[in-house]
Parts: structure tokens; C-alpha cells; sequence
């Protein structure tokens, strides 16, 4: 099928204004008498408030007012599960808690004044690190977790434990009998901050009567509204959430973070309140991707036949589960632990576990990066082990159409295979390479996301134009659904303004999330061109007094009997329909990812210069290149920085990294030449045969560059960052271990 | 104490009464309403608030506004808009040289910088000059392209 508009490089909807510093972003507004918040937070792990003092700061002039969490009617936040205090009340539990706030004419007023506020604290046993939250005895962060919202069901019976699954099925004990070689280790990854560049923000306008007006950075902000309205004990109709342009999530902002603080700001002080995070709070008090252990025993035969698999894996909640969407507060990643492969024997456990550090949250593929790189790296140590080409024990392992995956996953139009040959085929998989540079590759998939959304779909005077209440956070969702719509009326796209709504005069939206944009909103918007067009084609008959098929539809236009073009709107006036997609019954697909990357070694500092990285895909149908290599390139590249350098260390309860000087993330200077391949033939239940790009370039990244390390110069990094004084102390420790034997 | 400034913006005149540590960013973003410059990192390393002083690339978050006193600063506003873009800013957006749009104005001041000191640069000059400037969403290769495509 040729298409007109899908498939063509078209430039962003919203280019024109972002390009030119007019687009107008949450800290960009500033309402008449607006006023400034700002957060006191706790500055110990684990603590209980004796008192807290704000005389000082609200003698200060231009304090407006300051509230602590006595002030304010009882209520905790949270995107499934409601655990995090809107301000902590009698105790903290991680540094940078919110225990207080403060409003004043200006920003500057508002931070000094949130200094003054003095807090007296006693100091509680702290659970610093997943082995202390597990130990016998630990200090225990949520006595009543059974009393809170939101939960599954009851919450495990193991100290600060919020969840906990298990799966699998076979015998490993008896797998393992059977295996030639087995492999157990132990794969630690850090913390990774979504790094956006625009940090959270929020403005709240209260009424009197306590309804409000908010704008904020959230990629769903009907979500939002319901969580903010539970948070604070009103009708959700009360709050009008307005639909902002994100500077940014990679999964980051799902939470309403200070819309809670700023609502109650606004009504103590009767002004608009609009609170910017600073990027120090963004690191040590947002929702990075959470920190893993995941232990990996694995037993193949000589063959290369999996023939066991036990995963034990811990994921560092933070002290609370506030910012985990999940109905089972589980990462998507826990069911990635096996992967795509074919295993005999397989049992996981994997626990969420509370700990007096900052909250984590989601981050662009939700766990899998942290199971993709064990998973990979595990692999491909069993396939060095037994002598096996990495490529070829990925070829015969990775399951095939008609079977499931070990966490019993079942997909059709499987291409697993082929995606990891067209990667090592673009990469030159087997040729030589020069001392001290090697490959290694990794595989991973990602669906096609799922759920309902609407999109109205009208033609006034102005033309024609789609409004839909989702943001589009940077991915250029909105360019997709104008290209959908185009293609379908016949008209050029930039013929189709896109609007968007408030949560006011819309129906629910979903909103942004789980790679669903491309397929559930292109979809919709898909559907709505198609029923404005036939809407419009009935009316126009009725008004002609012709039946319908007599009319036809010419690049947005209506062709008469007599050939003559007419435009609609000067028939029938103003239209406009409204149509929901609903992703059930669609087929359950998966897009594979493979990467391979070509690394270079310094054998005397260990650092590691990734020179190449080809990404092979099976995309479906690509609707804009455009924004479809982006997603590839920067997933790519923030797979880069978690393998090599991005950390949020935690020591002692306090983040070390407070800001872009200390957390380092790639920039441009650090870019590897990067291949983009793209299976032919798309297959995908989106738009056109539309898959999902957005999560999953970053997950097969780190592992492809770990095994790459290992095959250059034979050290196996197990944990993340591979920082060159790791790779330089395994070099030490095998050259010492070499000397023992010669 | 707050002094009274004299700041030429884009062209345009402005005196501002500004407290002695209030910085660059701050006067634009707020007293003037020029919100084209964003701010992220406010510590000078990641390049969102970049802006021209007297022609040179400077980190707005750095700069103390009286140090602009008597100065010509040129901010996103200042280089088009968008019925009139640059051939950069045109450039960005055809060959997706952003998503998100936040570190998009310091991108394309930097990059303007770029190709008034090297009007046909390198690959190397590039990476080298535009390696202040952080992006999260498109991992650069698109920026680079853009900037090519411009300074061609």
C-alpha cells in the first residue's frame, strides 16, 4: 500500500513554536499575583519529628505562609498504591521527604525562608540498603502498609517487602542435574535518573470553594487529576488539569509530585502558587529508575540447551511505592527475568523492597534494563563457558512462534530470530577485529502497548483538527496522529490542527504511557478521520439531496456528480465526531530488538570507548522516520549512559550526585557511530501496521556493551556503570590470577 | 542593595532593578517574560539557559545580571520566530533536531554561535562545541544533522 503521508519525514506539529522559545511549558506560565513554593525536606534517612519551628521563616518579609503536615487535613499520594505523605507527619523515612512548605512573593523569599524553617528530629534505626530492609530485626519503614490504598491485595508477610512474585515452572534443582556448565552470579544496577531537562513543575490557582486550576508537567493528566483529588479529599470534578507540552519524561513524570503542596500553598495564601523542583531535587527526592540485584543461576548443556533457570531479583522501592502505576506495583521487567528464550526449568522470585532511601519510580521500560542485563550477560558467559558462538546460542535458544516465554508470554508474527541476524549481519558479526576492541550482543522486545483513548476529530471554520487529551511529551505523538488523519482524509498533513483539552471537556484519557501512543492513539485518531469523513460524506448527500455514493472525497473535499470540488464546510458547516480505540482483541505482538555493540578497550585504564553500535528492529510500519529514529538514537544513547557512567550512588541515606557536574550523562562529544536496521515487511496492530519504538532501544544496550568488554579483553563487568577503574581492577585481578598459573 | 541595570535584549532597551545576586536567567525568564530560555541544571553544565553576551555563549544560570549592565544579550527570541525562522531553527525541525523542546532554544543559540565563528564547521568542530549543550531525547545524531544541514 503507498501512503501519502505515513512514512514521510514530516517535522513536528509543534517545531515551530519549540524552535523559537513559544512554546509554552509549565514554568513558562505565570498567572496575575502569582506566588512561589518551596519545600523544607528532611535531611535524615529515618526520623522521627519531635517539632518543627516556623517562626522565623514567616517573619521573614514576603513569607506568605508556611504549612507543615499538622496544618493540612491527612492525606498521602500515590499512582496506585497511596503510602508517601503529601508532608511527612511524625516521621521521615529518606533524606528529602517533603516536611514542610513554603509560599512568598518570589522564589528567592521562598527558598530562604524554606531554610529558616527548623525542624528538630530523633534519629530512628535506618534501612539503608535492600540487605538491611531484609535483615532479621530491620527497622520496619511501614507498619501499617495493610491499611493503605491501593494495594493488590494483602501485602506480603516479609519485613519491607511490597511485593513479591514468584513464577516458573519444571524442576531447576532436577535442570540443573542435568546441565554440563552452570553459571551463578550476582548482577548489581544503579539507580538511573530520567534526565530530562525540564524539571518537574506546577501551578495551582484555588477558588474559594476549594475547586482549582492546574497545570503541570504529567504525560497523563487525567491520571493526575484522580491522584491529586484522592491525595487531597475532593471530588476529582473540583480540579481542571490542564494538558502541557513535557520537556521530557522517559517515563518520569506519571506523578503529580508537588501539585498536593502547591493546592494547600494556594488556598493558605488565596494566590496562584507555582512550585519549579530544583534539579538537586530532582536527584535526590524524584522517581528514578530503581536500583536491582538480581542473582542469576543458569545451567545449559554442551548443546547449548538451557535446561535451568532461578532468578532471584530485589528492587529497591525507596521508602515508598507512591510512584509505581502498576495495579501489582510490579516493574514489567520481573517478567523479562527469562527473557524471549526457551528454558527448560525456570523459577523466579522477584521481591519490591522498601528502604530509607529516595522513592524510585518508572523509567523508560520499567525494569527491564536492570533484567535485560543480567539476563544478556548471563547468557553470554554460559555461551563463552561452553565454547558457543554469542550469536548462534542466542539463534537457538530464542523462542519461535507458537511458544511462550519462561514467564509464559505468547505472541504471533515472532521475529526474534531475525532481528538478531539482521544485527549481526549490519554489525559484520565474525570478522576480525584489532587487539583490544571487541563485539557482544544482546536481545530484547518490547510490545505494542494497549488500552483505550479517544480522539475527536471536527472541520470548522478554520479547518480541519483533531483533539486529543493526551500531551505529546517530546516523542512527537502528536505529529503521528496529524499523519494518521491526514492520510486518511487525503489531505496534506499540516491541513490538521491538533488541539488538546483539559480534564474538564474530555473524556478520560489513559494518557502517555507503556509505548501505547503510536498504536492506541494513532488508532483512534485513525478511526475519527475516518468516521468525520463518512459523517461528513452523509450530511453533504442529505444537503444535496444525492445518495451518498454519488459524492466523492478528493483530497478533503467533496466531488459532486458534475465533478465539480466543493469545500464541506460550506455545505454542512461544523462537524465534529468522536471515536475510542480500545486495544482488546487487537493481536498479541512483540517488537525485537538486537543490538550489537563494537568496543574498545585501554588495557592499561580500563576505560571503555564504545565505537559502534548497530540497533536491528522489527518496528511495523514506520508512520514518521523522523521521530522513529530519534526514539531509536536516544534510547540508544541513554543505554550508553546507564552501561557506562550514570549513577545515583546512596551513601550513607544521602545521594551523591546532586546535579549534571557529578551525574554524568552522554553528551555529544560521547556518541558512537550508531546503525539503524529495520526488519521489511511490517506486520503490527497499530496505524498501518504500526508497532512501538519509544522503550525499547535503551534496554539491550548495556549488556551488548558488557559482553562487548568481555570479548575484548576478557573481563566480565557484572556491575553497572562500567566504570574504567572497574574494568581496570578485573584486568589487575586476571593478570594476577594469569601469574598464579604460569 | 538592588542596583538599576541597563540591558539591551534582542535589540531592545531594558532597566531593571535587580538585587546584586540575581542572575542573567532569572531577569530574562522573569522580569522581562522572556521564557524562550529555559533553565535545568542552574549550575552551568548542561547548556539549556545558554544565551549570547556581546556575541559570546554564556550559561544565563552563571551570569550575575549586573554583569549585563551596559551589554547586548541575544536570546532565542532574538534569532526568529515562527512565521520567520532561521535557517537553524528551520533546520531542526526538518531533520529532528529535537523532540521535547526544552534544551532546544540553548541548542540553537549554541549552534548559532557555532556558524558565526565557523561557518562551515566539521564533524569534530561540532561534537567539540556543541558537547555543553545536554539532550535527553534525541541522542544527538539529529542535532548534528541539523547544524550541518544549516551551516550547508
Amino acid at each position: 500500500m503507498v501512503h501519502t503521508t505515513v512514512g514521510q519525514p514530516v517535522g513536528q506539529v509543534a517545531g515551530p513554536l519549540k524552535v523559537t522559545g513559544r512554546a509554552t511549558y509549565t514554568a513558562d506560565i505565570r498567572l496575575p499575583n502569582m506566588a512561589y513554593g518551596a519545600v523544607v525536606r528532611s535531611t535524615l534517612p529515618h526520623a522521627r519529628i519531635v517539632s518543627i519551628d516556623t517562626s522565623r521563616a514567616l517573619a521573614m518579609p514576603g513569607v506568605l505562609a508556611v504549612i507543615t503536615g499538622k496544618d493540612i487535613p491527612p492525606g498521602r499520594v500515590g499512582r496506585r498504591i497511596r503510602d508517601l505523605p503529601i508532608l511527612a507527619v511524625d516521621v521521615v523515612r529518606f533524606v528529602g521527604e517533603r516536611v514542610a512548605a513554603v509560599v512568598a512573593e518570589d522564589q528567592a523569599t521562598a527558598e530562604a525562608a524554606a531554610l529558616a524553617v527548623e525542624v528538630e528530629y530523633e534519629e530512628l534505626p535506618a534501612a539503608l540498603t535492600m540487605r538491611d530492609a531484609l535483615a532479621p530485626g530491620a527497622p520496619i519503614l511501614h507498619p501499617d502498609l495493610a491499611s493503605y490504598d491501593g494495594l493488590p491485595g494483602a501485602p506480603p508477610q516479609q519485613s519491607n517487602v511490597l511485593s513479591r512474585r514468584t513464577y516458573g515452572y519444571g524442576d531447576v534443582d532436577e535442570g540443573f542435574r542435568q546441565a554440563d556448565v552452570i553459571i551463578q552470579r550476582r548482577y548489581t544496577v544503579p539507580r538511573q535518573h530520567q534526565g530530562y531537562l525540564e524539571p518537574h513543575a506546577c501551578l495551582v490557582s484555588t477558588a474559594p470553594d476549594g475547586t482549582a486550576e492546574v497545570w503541570l508537567t504529567n504525560k497523563t493528566p487525567f491520571q493526575a487529576q484522580e491522584q491529586a483529588a484522592k491525595a487531597l479529599g475532593i471530588p476529582k470534578e473540583w480540579l481542571k488539569v490542564h494538558v502541557t507540552p513535557i520537556g521530557g519524561d522517559f517515563g518520569g513524570k506519571g506523578s503529580v509530585m508537588d501539585v498536593p503542596v502547591a493546592y494547600h500553598l494556594s488556598k493558605a495564601c488565596g494566590r496562584p502558587v507555582r512550585m519549579v523542583m530544583s534539579y538537586v531535587e530532582e536527584f535526590t527526592a524524584a522517581a528514578s529508575r530503581h536500583a536491582a540485584q538480581i542473582t542469576m543461576k543458569t545451567g545449559v548443556k554442551r548443546d547449548g540447551t538451557i535446561v535451568a533457570h532461578q532468578v532471584r531479583a530485589l528492587f529497591d522501592s525507596g521508602a515508598y511505592g507512591a510512584f509505581k502505576p502498576s495495579p501489582t506495583l510490579e516493574l514489567m521487567g520481573n517478567t523479562r527475568l527469562g527473557g524471549a528464550y526457551r528454558m527448560e526449568n525456570v523459577a523466579v522470585e522477584s521481591l519490591i523492597v522498601y528502604t530509607n532511601t529516595f522513592p524510585a519510580g518508572h523509567m523508560r521500560a520499567p525494569g527491564l534494563p536492570q533484567a535485560i542485563f543480567a539476563l544478556e550477560s548471563q547468557l553470554d558467559a554460559l555461551a563463552r563457558t561452553i565454547e558457543m558462538d554469542p550469536v548462534e546460542f542466542r539463534r537457538r535458544n530464542l523462542i519461535r512462534e507458537g511458544e511462550a516465554t519462561p514467564a509464559g508470554e505468547q505472541w504471533v508474527q515472532v521475529r526474534a530470530i531475525e532481528t538478531l541476524e539482521a544485527a549481526a549481519r549490519a554489525a559484520g558479526w565474525g570478522t576480525p577485529l584489532p587487539e583490544n576492541v571487541g563485539r557482544g550482543v544482546a536481545v530484547s522486545e518490547h510490545g505494542a502497548g494497549a488500552g483505550a483513548s479517544t480522539v475527536q476529530a471536527g472541520l470548522d471554520e478554520r479547518g480541519f483538527y483533531l483533539r486529543t487529551g493526551a500531551p505529546d511529551t517530546g516523542t512527537g505523538s502528536h505529529t503521528i496522529m496529524q499523519q494518521v488523519a491526514a492520510e486518511t482524509l487525503g489531505v496534506p498533513h499540516h491541513a490538521i490542527r491538533i488541539e488538546t483539552s483539559h480534564t474538564l471537556a474530555f473524556p478520560f484519557d489513559f494518557g502517555v504511557g507503556g509505548s501505547r501512543v503510536t498504536h492506541v492513539y494513532g488508532r483512534a485518531a485513525l478511526a475519527a478521520a475516518a468516521s468525520l469523513r463518512d459523517t461528513i460524506l452523509q450530511r453533504a448527500a442529505a444537503a444535496f439531496d444525492l445518495p451518498t455514493d454519488q459524492l466523492g472525497w478528493e483530497g478533503g473535499q467533496l466531488r459532486r456528480p458534475d465533478g465539480r470540488l466543493v469545500d464541506p464546510f460550506t455545505v454542512i458547516g461544523p462537524v465534529e465526531v468522536e471515536e475510542t480505540y480500545d486495544s482488546a482483541g487487537a493481536p498479541n505482538v512483540t517488537g525485537f530488538c538486537a543490538q550489537v555493540a563494537e568496543v574498545r578497550v585501554d588495557p592499561e585504564t580500563g576505560k571503555v570507548e564504545v565505537l559502534r553500535i548497530v540497533s536491528a528492529h522489527d518496528t511495523g510500519q514506520v508512520i514518521n522516520p523522523i521521530g522513529h529514529e530519534g526514539q531509536i538514537a536516544g534510547g540508544v544513547i541513554q543505554g550508553l549512559g546507564y552501561a557506562l557512567m550514570e549513577e545515583l550512588p546512596v551513601v550513607d541515606g544521602y545521594v551523591a550526585t546532586q546535579s549534571f557536574a557529578e551525574y554524568k550523562i552522554p553528551a555529544m562529544g560521547d556518541i558512537p557511530e550508531l546503525e539503524i536496521v529495520l526488519l521489511p515487511e511490517p506486520t503490527g496492530p497499530g496505524p498501518f501496521a504500526a508497532k512501538s519504538i519509544g522503550e525499547t532501544p535503551n534496554v539491550p544496550t548495556a549488556a551488548a556493551i558488557a559482553n562487548a568488554v568481555e570479548d575484548a579483553v576478557g573481563v566480565r563487568i557484572v556491575d553497572l556503570p562500567i566504570t574504567a577503574e572497574k574494568v581496570f581492577r578485573a584486568l589487575q585481578r586476571k593478570h594476577e590470577h594469569g601469574h598464579h598459573h604460569h | 542593595m538592588p542596583q538599576q541595570i541597563t540591558i539591551s535584549v534582542n535589540g531592545s532597551r531594558h532597566r531593571v532593578q535587580v538585587p546584586a545576586d540575581r542572575m542573567l536567567v532569572d531577569v530574562l525568564r522573569d522580569d522581562l517574560g522572556l521564557t524562550g530560555t529555559k533553565e535545568a541544571c542552574s549550575v552551568g553544565v548542561c547548556g539549556v539557559c545558554t544565551v549570547l553576551l556581546d556575541g559570546e555563549m554564556v550559561s544565563s544560570c552563571l551570569v550575575f545580571a549586573i554583569q549585563a549592565d551596559g551589554r547586548e544579550v541575544t536570546t532565542i527570541e532574538g534569532l526568529g520566530d515562527p512565521d520567520h525562522l532561521s535557517p537553524l531553527q528551520r533546520a531542526f525541525i526538518e531533520n529532528g533536531g529535537f523532540q521535547c523542546g526544552i534544551c532546544t532554544p540553548g541548542q540553537i543559540v549554541a549552534a548559532t554561535a557555532l556558524l558565526t565563528e565557523h561557518p562551515a564547521p566539521s564533524d569534530d568542530e561540532i561534537r567539540e562545541w556543541m558537547t555543553g549543550n545536554l539532550c535527553r531525547c534525541t541522542g544527538y545524531y539529529q542535532i548534528l544533522r541539523s547544524i550541518k544541514a544549516a551551516a550547508s
